[in-house]
């Protein structure tokens, strides 16, 4: 098929599944159009050079909105950007359009990330058929044209935060999509429309010009069909970028290299498979848990070896992910004032009348006495619900008498959470000196060789994507239990892909997809992407 | 790279239509300029709002003195100005005396409030680019500028990490090590191998990001000390000398620069130009004023610099700001003095009540608990008082804080920490806020940035080039002969430029004289005289402006000239008149001079001696007599006669003239004392 014709099947889809909410801006679609069709004659006459070799030449990705382009708004799912474009464009749309690759539209989601579910948007809410993912094969129109109403049996998250570009891949409105995981946020809605969702490890993949969550957890993750897609963009993305601090050298990427060259030798004598015990939880849905098993003896029939394995600090690493990312939000959100752009509530903003032009550290509080706190009209009139709670929530932890308690205790328990996958690994973690004994947080002995891991696979979320009507009905905080896989591996930098496998039954008993979770050591990355195609071919 | 004009692009792109209101637009940056140009740079109210707050008879007077309260309806502005000057001067006169008063209990006896103070100084380095981006730092070198931020255009030198654009990030600047680790050695400070970034949040629109990126938990130097003299200005009640613990120096952004455009009408936010806007509101009615932002000088690299709570007296603590400047400036570290806002200071003040003339202790009763700071316990509770941005303003503030200390004290009062504030020229502290109003800075580790990793390598190069200290500087000048007050002088004049070209000129005049001739002359105290005092006569009289140099004549002229007048080939005065010559643009060496227009001194011959001292011999009968007296006993005793005789003859003689020997030869011939 033409990269026309693949491109004017996505703009259908757009088209028709717009109901569904998936995007907050749309390319052109003549542009769009005339892009595919120029990338068609580059192809053809053989001219085009790099891009044209490129296996995302010509092709849509659709991006999450919190990843800034020039030529579509950013607004991150909120009021307070809801008509901010970006002066530049982010690192990684850079590197896509440099890949050839046509940028589709801007999708939706949970307001800067905060969310399970993508319901937390200015723009509406995300949803998705029950039926979507047999609809999303057919290239015919779907019956659904209603906008999506949440008391609607019948429609299903489509999880958050990076609802929008897993949907946009499941219904086939974009070749694939990019979204942003910062505890699970393209991992849980790939588990729940049945797409892959792949986490690269942290730094891998350059965070310039996507806006902050949680800076340290932050991730740009790949929403495809299928593992080799996702690795297809993952490899156009993967590389240092000087204006991301935190992006990882030329240096340590020569060890990551190191290592990836082992994957295929480790790959073809059999993948030692890690089941963290800890994952087996109470909560668990039997349809999850039946998922689980039936993917393990599938790899072990396939010739790996199945093994069990302890990540005892996994309890409490959901805990800390709910103290550090929202301490880390209330200060990267502290800039969304309306001052220099975006979203300013009417009328004057301050909080004093005494304030002269002070200069540095000049009394900094706007409270005149009157209750009235500088910027807080705006800030109270633009965030949302979700991001005003995790705000105030991060702003306490981080508060003087709060801080030791709250912020220090969970750094340590990222470090715990850390150690516990290090000592499962049989590679070693590039980043800490290979001499280092792993910290252990309890009695649980260090795991001898034998009975180390390449991979450990588990669930991605404890549930099926659940109805929305249920979702609704979920007092806030319990919505945060859906991150309780896919936390740890954010805790600590690790790869992790979601892959959809099928759940049981047919027809109106059918469970759908489920996510199966594959974690790997930190630079890893390829031999997640390669177990998930294992796993994608064992049927 | 990103060019002040991509970062322009930037910002226009940024407010293209979609987004709600253009902020920081073209139109802004016109008004900016509109609002710099035709009126006095900001941070004051215009005159015609002074106007309409003298006719409103408002409270918010400038100075907010009696004489401005009592100051009626109707009262010329032009008057009214000239009564607040004068109660101004009054005031001072007033705070002069209680200060006198405060200075004798300062001085000690039971009974008396012993002063603490320590001191944060804020300076802004010397540094091409801002701490986190690619973006020009603040712009110093016209000289006229209207303080920090120097005289670019608006919001002209700006990336996008410096206004906290949405997905941007900071990438720290490794050009501003150079000048902190340079301060930080001036300092005597240890630097650290590795030290963090940490953010300090509040919201204030001069802060794009909602927090500063400091260094709160580890900062990249610490433990070091400077020692204060009598010329630094330490008063003599405070000893020979006071040596000031530095607890900590670290690296920080500076912040944007907000000017005041009062009078806008309206405040829906909706203006162009308007950036924020807060209602300000008088007696008789109510006026919105702009907050106009200029971020050029926002995340320009910062040191803060903490010292130990160490001073004791309010001249000590001006000493002491003074001193830092200097040593920063002395070492290139310092983008701009406080003359022109590039360095800022807060001090900590608190009092306790001296027991047994000697031993200080907090006024358990009156004032609570001691309390103890960095280090130093026992201490009365401290005030904070931000913002000061002189060193008479220093003096000033701490002086009247410590006087409003002991005065709640003594009247039984507790003192309140709290933070205020102070405006030179006001008659005390003012109160900003209490304790209650104490910000929680919420500080957290910057999670985008890595540790900070120094290398030995690098502060020990920078240690091997660094110039020498003012302090050395002028223990040098003082070894070579030069007075202390003179050296004091010499060091500090021009930013070191003059003690420059004075170290020029004393190479020129030693490289040429003999070793003996330098016996005579002391070519460096010459030197020093003529550099610091005849060619800064000339300087005074006429600055001359030239962008190579500050100085109308070269070192070398100078030398010249002075090796012509140590060997006496022209007299003083003659050497002064080439000197007017040689400044007023005579392009000749002075040896030409000297020869071209005849100057030169011709040698005085064994005639002149004799007609000299016989003439001398005449004036002094009576010495003449006593001589012959002393002969006569035969001890040797009319040698010092002799001597005061030689003396006449070189004071008579043409300056420089009169060689002692030969002048010695000449009397003992004349008064018949040979053979």
């Amino acid at each position: 098929m033409s990269l026309l014709r693949q491109a004017e099947r996505c703009v259908a889809n757009q088209v028709a599944w717009k109901h569904l909410n998936a995007f907050i801006s749309v390319a052109a679609a003549d542009d769009v159009l005339r892009q595919a069709r120029e990338a068609d004659e580059t192809s053809s006459s053989g001219r085009g050079g790099a891009p044209s070799s490129s296996p995302l030449h010509g092709r849509l990705i659709a991006l999450k909105d919190n990843i800034c382009t020039t030529d579509l708004p950013t607004t991150c799912g909120s009021a307070i950007l809801a008509r901010y474009t970006s002066p530049f464009d982010a690192t990684v749309t850079t590197r896509l359009r440099a890949a050839g690759a046509i940028v589709a539209g801007k999708t939706n989601m949970d307001e800067f990330g905060m969310g399970s579910h993508s319901r937390y948007s200015h723009f509406g809410g995300v949803a998705q058929p029950a039926s979507s993912h047999s609809s999303a094969t057919s290239t015919t129109a779907p019956a659904h044209q209603l906008p999506p109403n949440p008391t609607d049996a019948a429609l299903l998250s489509a999880g958050g935060s990076s609802g929008g570009s897993a949907l946009a891949v499941s219904t086939l409105q974009a070749h694939a999509a990019l979204g942003t995981d910062t505890g699970g946020s393209v991992r849980l809605p790939a588990s729940y429309v049945g797409v892959l969702g792949f986490k690269p490890s942290y730094g891998r993949v350059s965070r310039w010009g996507v806006v902050a969550y949680a800076n340290s957890l932050d991730t740009v993750g790949v929403l495809a069909p299928g593992a080799r897609v996702a690795r297809d963009v993952f490899a156009a993305l993967d590389a240092w970028d000087p204006r991301d601090p935190t992006s990882l050298s030329a240096r340590t990427r020569v060890r990551l290299s190191a290592m990836d060259a082992t994957r295929e030798p480790r790959v073809r004598r059999g993948l030692r498979i890690g089941v963290p015990r800890e994952y087996n939880i109470a909560e668990l849905s039997p349809a999850v848990r039946r998922a689980w098993a039936r993917a393990l003896e599938r790899l072990s029939a396939a010739g790996h070896a199945v093994r069990p394995v302890s990540l005892p600090t996994t309890r409490l690493a959901l805990s800390a992910y709910y103290v550090l990312a929202p301490a880390e939000a209330s200060s990267n959100l502290a800039k969304y004032d309306g001052v220099r752009y975006g979203s300013r509530a009417a009328g004057p903003d301050s909080g004093s009348v005494a304030r002269t032009a002070g200069g540095e550290n000049a009394d900094a509080v706007g409270d005149d006495g009157d209750g009235d706190i500088l910027f807080a009209r705006t800030r109270a009139a633009f965030f949302g619900p979700e991001v005003k709670r995790r705000l105030v929530l991060g702003a306490y932890t981080l508060s003087a008498s709060a801080m030791d308690n709250y912020f220090v205790q969970a750094q340590r328990v990222r470090r715990l959470v850390a150690a516990d996958f290090d000592a499962v690994f049989a590679v070693a973690n590039p980043l800490t000196t290979a001499a280092r004994p792993p910290v252990r947080s309890g009695g649980a002995p260090a795991a001898d060789d034998d009975a180390k891991v390449d991979v450990l696979v588990c669930p991605t979320a404890p549930t099926p994507a659940p109805r929305l009507a249920d979702v609704e009905r979920l007092r806030p905080v319990d919505a945060y239990t859906n991150d309780v896989f896919t936390v740890p591996a954010s805790l600590a930098g690790l790869p992790a892909a979601s892959v959809p496998v099928e759940g049981e039954g047919e027809g109106e008993d059918s469970e759908g997809k489920i996510g199966m979770q594959v974690i790997g050591q930190f630079g890893d990355d390829g031999l997640v992407l390669d177990v998930a195609e294992v796993m994608e071919g064992l049927r | 790279m990103l060019s002040a004009s991509s970062a322009v692009r930037a910002l226009r792109a940024s407010s293209a239509p979609a987004s709600l209101r253009p902020l920081v637009c073209a139109q802004c940056l016109g008004l900016v300029r509109a609002a710099l140009e035709p009126r006095p740079p900001v941070a004051s109210r215009s005159r015609r709002q002074l106007a309409f707050c003298a006719r409103a008879g408002s409270q918010a007077a400038p100075g907010g003195s009696a004489a401005g309260a009592a100051a009626g309806a109707g009262v010329p502005f032009r008057k009214r100005r000239k009564d607040e000057a004068r109660a101004r001067k009054a005031a001072a006169k007033a705070g002069g005396e209680g200060r006198g008063r405060a200075e004798r209990a300062e001085a000690g006896g039971s009974g008396g409030w012993e002063l603490t103070v320590g001191i944060e100084i804020h300076a802004e380095l010397n540094a091409a680019r801002k701490l986190f981006s690619e973006a020009a730092g603040s712009n110093y070198n016209v000289r006229c500028g209207s303080g920090a931020g120097g005289l670019d255009a608006p919001n002209t030198r700006v990336a996008e990490f410096d206004l906290a654009l949405p997905g941007a990030q900071p990438t720290f600047q490794k050009g501003a090590l150079v000048p902190a680790i340079r301060a930080a050695l001036a300092l005597g400070c240890e630097v650290q191998r590795r030290s963090g970034w940490d953010r300090k949040h509040y919201f204030y629109q001069d802060q794009p990001n909602g927090y500063q990126i400091t260094q709160y938990y580890e900062p990249f130097a610490k433990n070091g000390h400077i020692t204060l003299y009598p010329h630094d200005g330490l008063p003599a009640s405070d000893g020979a000398s006071l040596t000031v613990g530095i607890k900590q120096v670290q690296l920080e952004q500076d912040t944007a620069k907000t000017l005041l455009r009062p009078g806008v009408a309206g405040g829906d936010g909706g203006q162009p130009g308007t950036m924020t806007t807060t209602t300000t509101t008088t007696t008789t009615t109510t006026t919105t004023t702009a907050h106009l932002l200029d971020f050029n000088r926002v995340s320009h690299p910062l040191v803060e610099i903490i010292t130990l709570p160490q001073l004791h007296s309010p001249r000590a603590a001006a000493a002491c700001v003074r001193k830092i400047q200097g040593l920063l400036a002395g070492v290139d570290a310092l983008a701009a003095g406080m003359e022109l806002g590039g360095l800022r200071a807060d001090v900590n003040v608190s009092v306790r009540r001296r027991r047994n003339g000697r031993d200080a202790e907090a006024d358990e009763g009156a004032a609570g608990a001691a309390q103890s700071y960095g280090g130093v316990a026992g201490l009365g509770t401290r005030t904070e008082i931000k913002n000061l941005s002189s060193f008479k303003a220093v003096e000033d503030a701490v002086a009247l804080e410590r006087d409003r200390q002991v005065a709640v004290l003594e009247a039984g009062g507790r003192v309140e920490s709290e933070t205020r504030g102070y405006a030179l020229g006001a008659r005390e502290t003012r109160k900003l806020r209490g304790k209650e109003g104490e910000v929680d800075y919420r500080y957290m580790p910057d999670p985008d940035l890595g540790p900070l990793l120094i290398g030995r390598e690098l502060v020990e190069r920078l240690g091997e080039g660094l110039p020498l200290l003012p302090d050395q500087v002028v223990a040098r000048l003082v070894e070579g002969g030069v007075s202390v007050k003179d050296a004091v002088t010499l060091a500090g004049l021009e930013g070191g430029d003059r003690v420059e070209f004075y170290w020029e000129v004393v190479e020129g005049l030693e490289e040429t004289l003999s070793g003996e001739e330098r016996e005579r002359v002391k070519p460096r105290r010459l030197a020093a005289n003529w550099v610091l005092h005849e060619l800064g006569g000339h300087l005074a009289a006429a600055p001359f402006p030239s962008p190579l140099s500050p100085y109308p004549i070269s070192p070398s002229a100078l030398s010249s000239l002075l090796v012509l007048l140590a060997r006496r080939v022209i007299t003083g005065p003659t050497a002064k008149h080439i000197l007017a010559s040689l400044v007023a643009g005579d392009a000749r060496d002075p040896t030409c001079i000297v020869e071209e227009e005849g100057l030169a001194l011709k040698p005085m011959s064994d005639e002149d001696y004799a007609a000299l001292a016989s003439e001398m011999v005449r004036e002094n009968e009576g010495m003449v007599e006593q001589v012959r007296k002393e002969k006569e006993k035969g001890r040797g005793g009319e040698r010092g006669k002799v001597g005061w005789f030689v003396g006449q003859m070189v004071r008579r003689g043409e300056e420089g003239m009169v060689e002692p020997g030969r002048a010695e030869a000449a009397v003992r011939k004349v008064l018949g004392l040979d053979g």
